[in-house]
């Protein structure tokens, strides 16, 4: 989630207020506080609240807060006379371009940082890591209108930010440090998006790096704003939460054309929503002007519409509010997490644990009855442990990760037996005999299923101890059962015997083989079973 | 004084006649071997009644060869009886005990040699060794000789001799309960009711007995049937799912826009193979592009199908509740599930790829945020945390949302998991008809806390000794 950084002085200075009843009361919008430092604070915001990426924005939403000020600002845009055109070239790779222009800034180092860091934040919280949204802040001043937003072949050369020779866009993708951070986003396209002025200076080759002759500095008076991108709400979002912090920082607003349709409008949206279900989903009681005096304080406009409905004006900023009960929650936190009256519900219902559940917590009863311990291994593993120490073949049903993270874990168990041999050699130091069982779900093809599966080492673990074992699993689990000789290659020929349920094969028990035992690196008999517990007669369905 | 032994009492009973014995005397009296009674009187030295006094005595006794020379002579009186004045060299080694007798009879000086005749020196005194040839206890000096020369050999005898004290003189007088000791009753004694009048053996309670390993559940699965029992008797039905889920039930239907980066690769385990589309997946599209049916704007764009087919592992099983509400949209819900999620994260002390996680619904006409806030109180409470707050949070597919925290002694405020009331874009497709309080925890996090563990590994990779040591219950005993 993004961390913003507030400097104390310039959040002040917005604000009207000191910095400790900042400090005190900024966790309560829905923040973490990550450090306190001599001179500034880093705060995490939550994603869906991209106002609140920059100093002004929080300014902004601290003022209503605490009660200094109240209801909506507002964001007058006059037109500007500048005009953007769209090649439609750019219709499959990058088609949509936000623009706006912002006047009279003023710019102090820690504006310009500021501004930055909101820059940064929206690329990863409403850009996706500027697929979807990517920025360019330009000093208007250094260049020349109407402005062209266009497919240009791949060799176009320009000086890119933070450098002083040309280079094409192709060697911007190989060489400039952003160009290879971001060279998945346009590297398979013919054509590259590319803005340029008048005159046909390059101000941005969008969403990679702008050029250096529009650097924003201390000295910028204007600024042009460009945010292109594949959605055009997104592009939209970050441009009004742009406009709103410079204009809140004192700037003015003008608008852009862009194949003749002006942006940005900064205009709030109007929404009327009901008292009641407000009430209702918060489990409180407000009138309509109480609701409507909470909205404001969160710096909505609101006002009541006769007793039953409020009428909110929803800042352009807001991104997150999509439906009546985002509103309802700012009315939520206004009136304050802490004053709710916590109660339960008085309606009536019984208690019912999940079928499989029991059955599981009876298969412990019983195994924890015959003297074994309980094991919880991972469900993922891989087929070193689960097939070829055991000296089986894989299970063509076996569940395989696309992407696994790790050698140890590529692969979903079918069997839970290798897991406890795995446990057994984890625990080789430890004194014997161990017993030791595990219980759990298992995945075949996409099936989740459960097994049971119980070993036993120390120096006279046999066939016998395991067979006695399986009898006594089957007998407390009431299932009529015969034993076949197995083929099972985990096990000693003539020391293995396969469960039979129903005629089918439902299980296995006997003495596990010794290349098994070593390439498991253990050194004593190991008797072992397993049981699929999808051969309980009348098994509980997932 | 700890108990006495029926052996040790009849030991006691003769030593107070006889007053002071050899282990072979009492043993004669009590019909049983020298050795035993040497151990019975070691008992009763222990304990101050009795005095066990140890002598080591020495003895000397000829070996067969040496039996053999007190018939006939030492070798060197053998030959030297057998020639007069002076024999040659060449003829004394005709004698069969020459080769030894040569060399003794030149060190005791009974004889010289000059070219090759050997001549007597006229003395040849009976000597000691001889002496102690006769009779082993004549000279000492002489034995010593023996034993050097393999005649003759050391014994070394350990004998005892056993007395009372005074403390065991009064004891006796006392009076014993001579009774016979029984260790095993019989199943006759016991019917008959004989055992009774036995003397039955006595234990001592000051000896650990030896360590017995019972067969246990996991310690991680004990706190989830803790928090399972918890929630049955709040009223809540169990929920229990597969662990592959498609995208729509894991993602789609939760209103997660299609390029949430939860849904990217480095967060989610995707798996080979699709999913069809259930039955009114286009009321899922529609919320998300526009809204749908509700007040909601959606998330715009277009909403692909082919991605909410592909399969994952489970990253939540909150998939399993909205399946849950789409079976059961009108009646009154309360339902949880505790169960294994999985999470594309490298394994360190604090994560692991798949850990539990346990999460609650509930559906009725009526609840509201106050009551979510209810049952947190209710919930965490139940699992001892009495001290519960909360704070305003953001999760994608509730609102409000809300973070609750639990103060625990040592650490403050923790965060325990997340909830919401589920968005109606959300709950709207499938006509749920009330508002759904939804929340979850992290399971491993509680165990971490309630077990006081470092590493969540241990939980998984389980060390067979921590769950031996780890007592089933959390009872008086530090």
């Amino acid at each position: 989630m993004p961390i913003i950084r507030l400097p104390y002085e310039y959040l002040e200075t917005l604000t009207g207020t000191d910095r400790e009843t900042i400090i005190n009361r900024v966790p309560m919008i829905g923040a973490d506080i990550e450090r306190i430092e001599e001179d500034h604070i880093d705060v995490e915001f939550f994603p869906d609240r991209p106002d609140l990426f920059s100093t002004e924005g929080v300014a902004r939403a601290m003022q209503g807060f605490l009660g200094l000020k109240e209801g909506i600002n507002e964001y007058p845009v006059t037109p500007s006379g500048i005009t953007f055109r769209v090649d439609p070239g750019l219709a499959e790779i990058r088609p949509f371009l936000g623009s706006a222009v912002i006047r009279n800034v003023s710019l102090t180092e820690e504006a310009i940082e500021s501004l930055m860091g909101l820059q940064e934040a929206l690329h990863w919280a409403v850009g996706r890591g500027r697929g979807k949204v990517a920025i360019g802040v330009h000093d208007l001043d250094t260049v020349t209108p109407p402005f062209y937003y266009q497919a240009a072949p791949r060799d176009r050369a320009f000086v890119p930010l933070d450098f002083d020779e040309e280079m094409t866009m192709e060697e911007i993708l190989d060489r400039h440090p952003k160009g290879v951070d971001y060279a998945h986003l346009v590297r398979d396209y013919e054509r590259f998006p590319l803005i340029t002025d008048a005159e046909d200076n390059v101000l941005s080759f969008p969403p990679i790096i702008n050029g250096e002759r529009t650097k924003v500095t201390t000295a910028t008076k204007n600024i042009l704003l460009d945010c292109t991108g594949t959605d055009m709400k997104a592009v939209m979002t970050a441009v009004n939460n742009i406009c709103t912090a410079l204009a809140d920082a004192g700037a003015t607003i003008e608008s852009v054309e862009v194949d003749g349709a002006p942006m940005p409008s900064l205009t709030p949206s109007v929404r009327t929503v009901s008292v009641d279900e407000c009430c209702r989903l918060l489990g409180i009681s407000l009138t309509a002007e109480e609701m409507a005096a909470h909205l404001r304080t969160m710096r909505f406009g609101a006002e009541p519409e006769g007793e039953e409905e409020v009428r909110v004006t929803v800042p352009c900023y807001r991104a997150d509010i999509m439906h009546d009960w985002d509103i309802f929650e700012d009315v939520a936190i206004s009136y304050g997490f802490e004053n709710f009256d916590a109660a339960l519900p008085e309606s009536f219902t019984t208690g019912k644990p999940h079928p499989v559940m029991v059955l599981l917590d009876g298969v412990r009863e019983i195994l924890a009855g015959l003297g074994f311990l309980e094991m919880m291994p991972f469900t993922l593993t891989n087929e070193r442990v689960l097939y070829t120490a055991m000296q089986r073949d894989v299970n063509p049903g076996v569940l395989r990760l696309q992407r696994p993270i790790s050698e140890e874990q590529t692969i979903m168990r079918t069997d839970i037996l290798p897991m406890l041999v795995e446990t057994l050699q984890i625990n080789h130091h430890r004194e014997l005999p161990q017993r030791l069982f595990a219980i759990g779900d298992c995945v075949e093809e996409k099936e989740t299923f459960q097994k049971v599966a119980a070993v036993s080492i120390h120096t006279e673990a046999d066939f016998s101890e395991i067979y006695a074992c399986a009898d006594a699993l089957m007998r407390e689990m009431h299932i009529a059962y015969e034993v076949d000789e197995s083929d099972d290659p985990a096990f000693i020929p003539g020391r293995r015997a396969d469960i039979m349920v129903n005629g089918k094969k439902a299980g296995v028990f006997g003495e596990l083989t010794p290349d098994a035992i070593r390439a498991f690196e253990l050194d004593a008999p190991v008797c072992a079973m397993e049981f699929d517990l999808r051969c309980v007669q009348g098994r509980p369905c997932l | 004084m700890a108990e006495l032994t029926y052996n040790e009492k009849r030991l006691m009973v003769v030593l107070n006649t006889v007053k002071e014995a050899t282990p072979e005397v009492i043993a004669g009296e009590l019909n049983t071997t020298a050795e035993a009674v040497v151990q019975f009187a070691h008992l009763c030295a222990e304990k101050g009644i009795a005095t066990l006094d140890r002598t080591i005595t020495v003895s000397y006794s000829l070996t067969t060869e040496g039996q053999q020379y007190a018939a006939l002579g030492l070798p060197e009186r053998q030959v030297y009886a057998s020639f007069r004045h002076e024999i040659s060299m060449k003829d004394m080694q005709a004698h069969p005990l020459a080769r030894i007798a040569i060399g003794w009879m030149k060190k005791k000086g009974w004889v010289t040699i000059e070219k090759g005749q050997v001549i007597k020196t006229g003395e040849a005194p009976e000597g000691t060794d001889e002496a102690a040839l006769r009779d082993p206890a004549a000279s000492r000096e002489g034995v010593l000789e023996l034993v050097k020369r393999g005649l003759a050999e050391e014994t070394e005898t350990i004998s005892y001799m056993v007395s009372i004290t005074e403390t065991g003189k009064a004891l006796v007088e006392a009076g014993l309960d001579l009774r016979e000791e029984t260790g095993t009753l019989t199943r006759e004694q016991i019917l008959s009711g004989d055992w009774k009048s036995l003397n039955l053996r006595r234990y001592s309670v000051d000896k650990l007995p030896r360590r017995i390993i019972p067969g246990k559940i996991h310690p991680y699965q004990r706190l989830i049937n803790e928090m399972r029992s918890v929630l049955l008797e709040m009223g809540f039905t169990e929920m229990y799912g597969g662990v592959v889920q498609s995208s729509f039930w894991n993602f789609d239907a939760l209103f997660q826009p299609q390029d949430h980066p939860a849904r990217e690769m480095q967060d989610t385990f995707f798996l080979d193979g699709t999913t069809p589309l259930p039955k009114n997946w286009e009321a899922v599209r529609d919320v998300h592009e526009f809204g749908g049916a509700t007040s909601s704007a959606g998330w715009g764009g277009t909403w692909d199908p082919a991605k909410a087919q592909t399969n994952v592992l489970r990253t939540h099983t909150t998939g399993l509740s909205i399946q849950y509400l789409k079976d059961h949209p009108a009646d009154p819900v309360k339902a949880f599930c505790i169960g294994r999620v999985y999470r594309r994260e490298a394994i360190d002390p604090t994560h692991t790829p798949e850990f539990e996680q346990l999460e609650g619904i509930v559906m009725d006409d009526g609840v509201s945020f106050r009551h979510l806030m209810g049952f947190l109180k209710e919930f965490y409470g139940r699992m001892g945390f009495e001290n519960v707050r909360f704070r305003p949070a953001y999760f994608p597919y509730t609102e409000p949302s809300v973070e609750p925290e639990v103060y625990v002694d040592g650490l403050g405020w923790v965060e325990l998991g997340g909830a919401g009331i589920f968005r109606e874009e959300v709950t709207d497709p499938w006509g749920v008809k009330y508002p759904v309080l939804a929340w979850g925890l992290g399971v491993s996090r509680v165990a971490m806390l309630k077990m006081g563990l470092r590493d969540l590994r241990q939980l998984y990779r389980s060390d067979v000794d921590w769950i031996r040591d780890t007592p089933m219950m959390q009872g008086g005993r530090d």
